[in-house]
C-alpha cells in the first residue's frame, strides 16, 4: 500500500490525534498497522522548564520525527511553548559530540593539551587517576577526623535537569562512596532561595496548592516572574482564567516591563530590591485595617524574627561582607503579634511608594486584594525573589501575607513557587543533591538523618560526611583557590551561567591544580573550558524521569539510541563507580566495621547491593505492544533505573518525616504524573489542608506538620539594600533573564534553526531617552562594562520588554554575549543563591 | 546500525592517523574567540518582511509567521494577529485563517471564538530573522526517512 | 441670550459701546488706518506664533496626561524612530496643515484645556477609562477627512509597490480602489489600542 505523502501525513494526523485521544477509528488502526509509515507515539514531559508539560515524541525508524503537545495532560492538555513543539530537533544539532575527547599533546594528558577522541577507557583510565589522587589526599587529610570535620577536594556539579535517578546515582556516589558533600545541582542558582523559604516556613520543601490553582483563583499576583514567556502554558492557562471569569484581575510587579504586563490590570514597575518593601506594607496595610484572619493565626502561625544585616554572600574579605554585622545568619526567633505589627509599621503607603517608585494608588490596589477576605489570591513568583541577596526573606515576606490572611493550602488561595527547571523539584530538591542535603528533604548535618541514610544504603556506621559541602559559587571560589581539584559537571553550563565568569569561573577551571571532567551532549564553553568531554545522551536517548513545580512525578521510556558512543549521565556515573575499591575512598576504620566490604568496589556497595539491582533484565513494552531500548539495562544487566527507584522511595517511608511519598516505579510509566505525596495511589492537590491532605485529621482544619509544632512561620525581615546599586560611573541596574524562545544557556534552542531564527543574538534592552543620552540609538554597537567584566551586544530600543530609565535588561542565551561576565557572584546569604538580577553597569559605544 | 559503524570506523581512521583531528577544531557556539575575550556585537539581524508560507516538517508543528510583527501588540485590549488571521477576518485580508485546534477550551468545549488560552499568539508562533542556522541540523522528516 | 446683552442693562458696558460706535474725531482716518494696520500685523503675528508654539511635541508633552501615555507609547512606534529618521510628530498626525482645518482644530483644542481643568484624564486610570472615547474622536476625525494628516507624507499616487511586502501591495491596491481610508486599517499604529471589543469582536476574547 503506497500512500502519497499528503494522504499519509494526513492519515498519520488522523491516527495520532486519535490515539491521543485514546479514539480507535475504525479502520483507520488496522490500516495504520499495515503501513510501514507508522509513527511510534509515546509520552514525555518536555525537556526544558518547570512547567512540566508533557509530550508526545513521534518516532520512525529509530529517529525522532516530530513531537506535539500531549491532550492526556493535565499540564498543558495538548499545548506546547514554540520550544516545546520543536523538541524534536534539539539532538540533531550537526555539532553532536559522540566520542569522549581528552585534552593531550603526543598522546599523553596535558591540561594545556588539544581535544583528542579518546576511548571511554582511556577516558575513565586519566579520570580515576586524577580521582584517586585527590582521594588519597583527603584519607589523609581526614585521619581521625570526626564525620563533622571530613573535608574533600573532588566535586560534582549537577543539574536540575538531570533525570530523578541520575540525581539519585550521582548523590550517593559522592555522599556515600567518596564522602565528599561537594555535590551541588545548578538549581542553586534558581530555587535555592525558594527551598530555603519552604523549609524555613513551613519545614518541607515545595508548594503546597498545585497548577489548578490558576482556574481557581480570583486574583494572580506576579512578583519578579515574567510567566508570559518563562512559563508559557501556565500563562495560557492563566489567561484563560482572566479571560474568561468574572471580575478576575492580574496585578504584575516587575522591574521593567514585559508581556505580562500585555494582560495585566495593576501593572508595577518598582525599583530593584524595593520589593522587600512593598511585601511588607501590604502586610503593614492588613494590620492596619484589621483585616487579617485572627483565627487563623492563632491556630495555625508562629510569629518570628530573623537577624539583620547579613552581608551579601560574597568572599569573606570583601569590604560588603567585613561591614556585616551578622554575616550569613539565619536562626529564627519567636517574636509576639504585636513585636511583629510593631516591624511592619514603617512601610506606610507614602514611605513604600516613595521607595519603590510605584504609585500609591496602584499599592492601595495591591494591599486591597490581599486583605479582602472573599477574594482568592495565587501570588507567582520565580527569579525575580530567588536570585535576590535576600531572596530566602523575600519568599518568606510573600508567605506572611497569605498566612495573615489564611490564604494558603486551599483552591485558588495559594503562594507559588515556580521553578526553572524540569527537575529541580524531581532531583535536585527530592533527591537531595545540594551540598547539604540528603533525599526526601534529610540534611548531612543531622546525626539521625545520616543514621538513617547509612541504614537504607547498608554502609558502615560514620561513613557519612557530616560536614556541609561546597555549594555553587563556593566550589567556583575553592576551584579558583585550589582547594577542589577532581570536579565532575554534568548536565549544566556553568561556565555560562554562573556570575563573574572572568574573574571567578573560568580560573578555575583553568587551574593546573584542578582536572576537570564535563560531559555533555554539545561543546558549550564550559565543555570546551575542560579537560576532559564525555559524550553525553540526551532527554529520550534514555529512561528517565522528572518532578515538575506542582509536585508532579512524571516518567519517560527510551525513545532512540544516542549517537555514536554517547553515554547518559546515569551509565558514567554507574561506571564510574566500578573504578574504586573501598579502600580507595574509605579509612580502615570505616571499612572495619563491616569487613564484609574489604576489597569491593563502590559499583558492588552502591549499586549492586541487592536493593538497586533487585530488577532482573525485562523488555519494556507500552500498551500497544510497541518495545523500547533501554541502553542501561542491557549495560548492566539488571533494571537500573527501577532499583535506584525504590530505593530512593524507602527514604519517604522509612524516616520520621512524612509526606513526600511517591507512587511506585511502574505506576508512572502508565500515566501522566502524580503530585505526592501519594498516599493510597491518590496524588494530594494541596498539602496542608483538611480534605485534600490525608495527612490533616478530620477538625484540624489545617495542619503545617513539617514543623514539630504543626505551625507556620511568619518570619518578619526588613528592606535592606541591594548589594551593588548604581552610582556615578556605573550608573545603570542591569538585570538579566531569558527569553521565550531560547531556554538557559542556549545549548539546546540556539541550535534548532527555528528557534535560533525567531531570536538570534542577545541584546541591551534598553531605554530610548537613556540611549539618545549617550549617544546610542537602535541597532547600534554598545559595550556594558561593569567593575569585573564587559560584553558587546546591539541596543534594542524597541522590543518585547520595555525598561524603565537606568535600568538595562540583557538575555544570557547566547554563547557569544556572555552577559555574566559583568554580573556581581554576590548570593543571598542564608539560599547562597547569586542574585542575577541586580548590579551596576555602565553603557558606552562600542 | 550500520551508522554506527561507518561513524566508528571513521573515528577509528582519524584516530590512528591523526589524533589530533578535532585539535583546535572543537568550538562552542562562539566559534573562534575565546572565551575569556569580548566578542564583537553581530548585528541585529533583519526579520523577513513578507514571504509565503514556511513550508512544515511535521503536521504538529506550529506554523512560523512568514512577516514582520514589529510593533503587531497583543494584549487584552486588542489581538493585533487577529485582525487578519481570526475567523471572520482571514478572507479579506487574505491571510491563513487560524487552525480548528484553537476554537477549543480546556475541556474540549468548542467555541464560537478562539479560545483565550490560545490568545497570546506569539507563545507559539514566531517570525523568522533572515540568515542561516547558527548550526547545521540534521533533524529529518518522515518523507526524508521513508524515501518518499 | 446675545441680543438680549446687547441691551445694555450694565452701564459699564454701555458706555464702552457707545464710544466704540462713535466715529473718531481726534483721529484722522489715515492714522487710523495705520495704527490698525500695524496692531493687525502684531495680532497676526502673535496670534500665528502662538498656534505654531502650541503646534510642536513639546508643547503638546507639556501636560503629564499626553507625555505619561500617548507619548510613551508613540516613543515605541515606526513614527518616533525609523531606518530614514524621518519622524512624525504629534501636530504631523493630529493637527492640519492647511491654514484654516488648523484654525478648526486649534478653536476645538480649546475643549482639551476645559478638560485639563477638569482634570478629565489626569490619572493613568482615568485615562484608560477614556480611552475608548479619545480613539474613536481621533479615527471618526481621520474617516471624515479620508485620513488627510497620514495623506500629507503617504500618499497613494507615490507609493512604489514593487517596494511594498506583499501583504501591503494587496491591501493598497485594493484600497486604491474600495474607497478605503488609512485609518480603516492602522488604527493602533502609533498608539496602543483601546479595548476593540465593539470594533472588531473577532479580535478580542472574554468578557473584558
Amino acid at each position: 500500500m503506497k500512500l502519497t505523502r499528503r494522504a499519509f501525513i494526513k492519515s498519520n494526523a488522523i491516527a495520532a490525534t486519535a490515539a491521543a485521544a485514546g479514539i480507535t477509528i475504525p479502520g483507520i488502526k488496522e490500516a495504520m498497522a499495515k503501513s510501514k509509515d507508522i509513527i511510534r507515539w509515546d509520552k514525555a514531559p518536555c525537556r526544558f522548564c518547570g512547567t512540566g508539560c508533557s509530550v508526545l515524541v513521534g518516532t520512525k525508524q529509530g529517529r525522532i520525527v516530530a513531537t506535539q503537545g500531549d491532550p492526556k495532560s493535565p499540564v498543558n492538555r495538548g499545548l506546547n511553548c514554540i520550544k516545546g513543539y520543536f523538541l524534536s530537533k534539539i539532538m540533531y544539532g550537526e555539532d553532536r559530540l559522540t566520542t569522549p575527547l581528552l585534552r593531550m599533546t603526543n598522546g599523553k594528558y596535558d591540561k594545556e593539551g588539544d581535544f583528542t577522541p579518546v576511548s571511554w577507557e582511556k577516558a575513565f583510565d586519566v579520570m580515576e587517576e586524577k580521582f584517586k589522587a585527590a582521594l588519597k589526599h583527603d584519607i589523609a587529610a581526614n585521619k581521625g577526623k570526626k564525620p563533622e570535620e571530613i573535608v574533600s577536594t573532588v566535586g560534582m556539579f549537577g543539574s536540575g535537569q538531570w533525570t530523578v535517578w541520575e540525581g539519585y546515582a550521582a548523590s550517593k556516589l559522592y555522599k556515600a562512596g567518596f564522602r565528599s558533600n561537594n555535590i551541588d545541582p545548578n538549581a542553586r542558582h534558581c530555587m535555592a532561595s525558594a527551598v530555603g523559604a519552604f523549609i524555613r516556613g513551613f519545614g518541607s520543601d515545595e508548594p503546597m496548592g498545585c497548577y489548578d490553582d490558576l482556574e481557581h483563583a480570583d486574583v494572580f499576583v506576579l512578583w519578579g516572574s515574567n510567566m508570559a514567556e518563562m512559563h508559557p502554558i501556565l500563562w495560557t492557562r492563566l489567561t484563560d482564567t482572566r479571560l474568561n471569569k468574572k471580575d478576575c484581575e492580574v496585578h504584575v510587579l516587575s522591574t521593567f516591563e514585559h508581556r505580562c504586563f500585555d494582560l495585566g490590570d495593576n501593572n508595577m514597575v518598582f525599583t530593584p530590591q524595593t520589593d522587600l518593601a512593598i511585601l511588607n506594607y501590604i502586610a503593614n496595610y492588613i494590620i492596619q485595617n484589621k483585616a487579617y484572619d485572627k483565627s487563623f493565626t492563632d491556630k495555625h502561625v508562629n510569629f518570628t524574627k530573623t537577624p539583620t544585616d547579613i552581608g551579601y554572600g560574597l568572599r569573606p574579605e570583601h569590604s560588603l561582607q567585613q561591614k556585616a554585622k551578622n554575616p550569613n545568619k539565619g536562626k529564627l526567633s519567636n517574636i509576639s503579634f504585636d513585636e511583629y505589627a510593631k516591624s511592619v509599621e514603617p512601610y506606610t503607603l507614602e514611605y513604600t511608594a516613595e521607595l519603590s517608585g510605584v504609585p500609591e494608588e496602584n499599592l492601595l490596589r495591591l494591599a486591597k486584594v490581599y486583605a479582602d477576605p472573599k477574594k482568592k489570591v495565587t501570588s507567582f513568583w520565580t527569579m525575580g525573589f530567588n536570585q535576590h541577596t535576600r531572596g530566602v526573606w523575600a519568599n518568606g515576606l510573600v508567605y506572611n501575607i497569605h498566612l495573615l490572611m489564611g490564604k494558603i493550602s486551599e483552591p485558588g488561595n495559594s503562594p507559588f513557587s515556580l521553578t526553572g527547571q524540569p527537575s529541580a523539584c524531581g532531583t535536585a530538591r527530592e533527591v537531595g543533591t545540594f551540598s547539604h542535603r540528603l533525599p526526601a528533604d534529610y540534611v548531612v548535618s543531622k546525626k539521625p538523618h545520616r543514621d538513617l541514610a547509612e541504614k537504607i544504603w547498608n554502609l558502615p556506621e560514620g561513613t557519612l560526611n557530616g560536614k556541609n559541602g561546597y555549594h555553587a559559587v563556593l566550589q567556583n571560589r575553592m576551584l579558583k583557590d585550589g582547594k577542589l581539584n577532581a570536579y565532575w559537571v554534568q548536565c549544566n553550563n556553568n561556565v555560562q551561567a554562573a556570575a563573574n565568569i572572568n574573574e571567578e569561573v573560568l580560573p578555575g577551571y583553568r587551574n593546573p591544580a584542578n582536572f576537570i571532567v564535563v560531559s555533555d551532549p554539545y561543546p558549550t564553553v564550559t565543555a570546551t573550558a575542560a579537560d576532559l568531554i564525555l559524550p553525553t545522551a540526551m532527554w529520550t536517548e534514555k529512561e528517565g524521569a522528572y518532578g515538575n513545580a506542582e509536585r508532579r512525578t512524571q516518567f519517560w521510556r527510551q525513545q532512540v539510541n544516542a549517537p555514536g558512543e554517547s553515554k547518559s549521565d546515569l551509565w558514567q556515573i554507574v561506571e564510574f563507580s566500578k573504578r574504586f575499591k573501598v579502600e580507595d575512598v574509605w579509612p580502615a576504620d570505616i571499612i572495619a566495621k563491616k569487613p564484609e566490604m574489604k576489597g569491593k568496589t563502590l559499583y558492588e556497595i552502591l549499586f549492586t547491593n541487592g536493593q538497586v539491582d533487585q530488577f532482573p533484565k525485562t523488555t519494556i513494552r507500552d500498551n500497544e505492544g510497541n518495545i523500547y531500548a533501554n541502553d542501561e539495562m542491557d549495560d548492566f544487566g539488571f533494571y537500573l533505573q527501577k532499583g535506584l527507584f525504590e530505593e530512593y522511595r524507602r527514604f519517604q517511608y522509612e524516616g520520621p518525616k512524612k509526606g513526600h511519598e511517591l507512587a511506585a516505579f511502574d505506576v508512572y510509566h502508565k500515566n501522566r504524573g502524580l503530585r505526592w505525596p501519594v498516599i493510597k495511589g491518590k496524588e494530594t492537590l494541596w498539602r496542608y489542608r483538611e480534605g485534600h491532605d490525608p495527612y490533616v485529621k478530620t477538625g484540624e482544619k489545617f495542619n503545617f506538620y513539617g514543623n514539630k509544632n504543626g505551625r507556620a512561620n511568619i518570619i518578619t525581615a526588613p528592606y535592606e539594600p541591594a548589594a551593588e546599586s548604581p552610582d556615578e560611573e556605573y550608573d545603570l541596574w542591569l538585570s538579566t533573564g531569558r527569553v521565550l524562545e531560547h531556554w538557559h544557556s542556549g545549548t539546546m534552542t540556539r541550535r534548532v534553526p527555528e528557534l535560533y531564527k525567531a531570536f538570534p543574538d542577545a541584546v541591551i534592552y534598553m531605554h530610548p531617552d537613556d540611549a539618545k543620552e549617550r549617544g546610542l540609538s537602535r541597532g547600534l554597537a554598545a559595550k556594558i562594562v561593569s567593575r569585573r567584566g564587559e560584553m558587546s551586544a546591539r541596543i534594542e530600543t524597541r522590543g518585547r520588554n520595555r525598561v524603565p530609565r537606568g535600568l538595562i535588561f540583557v538575555p544570557w542565551f547566547d554563547a557569544s554575549r556572555l552577559i555574566n561576565k559583568v554580573t556581581l557572584d554576590a548570593t543571598d546569604p542564608l539560599s547562597k543563591e547569586t542574585d542575577y538580577k541586580k548590579c551596576a553597569v555602565k553603557v558606552i559605544k562600542a | 546500525m550500520n551508522k554506527k559503524l561507518i561513524i566508528m570506523f571513521v573515528l577509528f581512521l582519524a584516530a590512528g592517523f591523526n589524533q589530533q583531528v578535532i585539535a583546535g577544531e572543537l568550538q562552542s557556539l562562539r566559534g573562534s574567540v575565546d572565551t575569556d575575550k569580548n566578542s564583537k556585537a553581530p548585528e541585529l539581524k533583519k526579520y523577513s518582511k513578507d514571504g509565503e508560507p514556511i513550508a512544515r516538517d511535521y503536521v504538529q508543528q506550529p506554523p512560523l509567521i512568514p512577516h514582520k510583527i514589529k510593533g503587531y501588540r497583543v494584549n487584552k485590549n486588542a489581538n493585533k494577529c487577529l485582525s487578519c488571521h481570526s475567523w471572520k477576518n482571514y478572507r479579506e485580508s487574505g491571510a491563513t485563517k487560524i487552525s480548528q485546534t484553537h476554537f477549543e477550551d480546556r475541556e474540549k468545549h468548542v467555541l464560537a471564538n478562539i479560545s483565550a488560552r490560545r490568545y497570546f499568539c506569539t507563545q507559539c508562533h514566531v517570525p523568522q530573522v533572515v540568515s542561516p542556522p547558527l548550526v547545521k541540523n540534521n533533524f529529518k522528516p518522515v518523507a526524508a526517512i521513508t524515501g518518499e | 441670550m446675545n441680543e438680549k446683552k446687547s441691551n445694555c442693562n450694565d452701564k459699564f458696558i454701555c458706555r464702552i459701546w457707545q464710544l466704540l460706535k462713535k466715529p473718531s474725531v481726534k483721529y484722522s482716518l489715515g492714522a487710523l488706518l495705520v495704527v490698525g494696520f500695524i496692531s493687525g500685523i502684531l495680532f497676526w503675528g502673535a496670534f500665528n506664533t502662538a498656534m505654531e508654539m502650541t503646534n510642536t511635541e513639546k508643547f503638546c508633552i507639556s501636560c503629564h496626561e499626553m507625555e505619561d501615555t500617548v507619548y510613551q507609547e508613540y516613543k515605541e512606534t515606526i513614527h518616533y524612530s525609523n531606518r530614514t529618521g524621518v519622524r512624525a510628530t504629534c501636530p504631523d498626525c493630529h493637527v492640519p496643515k492647511e491654514w484654516h482645518h488648523k484654525v478648526v482644530r486649534k478653536i476645538q483644542a480649546t475643549n482639551e484645556l476645559w478638560h485639563k481643568a477638569l482634570g478629565s484624564i489626569d490619572t493613568l486610570e482615568k485615562f484608560e477609562a477614556k480611552r475608548l472615547t479619545l480613539a474613536k474622536n481621533v479615527w471618526r476625525a481621520m474617516e471624515t477627512t479620508d485620513s488627510r494628516e497620514c495623506r500629507n507624507c503617504h500618499n497613494f499616487e507615490f507609493m512604489d509597490f514593487a517596494e511594498q511586502g506583499r501583504r501591503a501591495v494587496k491591501a493598497h491596491s485594493e484600497g486604491l480602489t474600495s474607497g478605503s481610508t488609512c485609518i480603516d486599517c492602522h488604527k493602533g499604529i502609533a498608539h496602543k489600542l483601546p479595548d476593540m471589543r465593539e470594533v472588531d469582536s473577532s479580535a478580542v476574547v472574554g468578557d473584558k
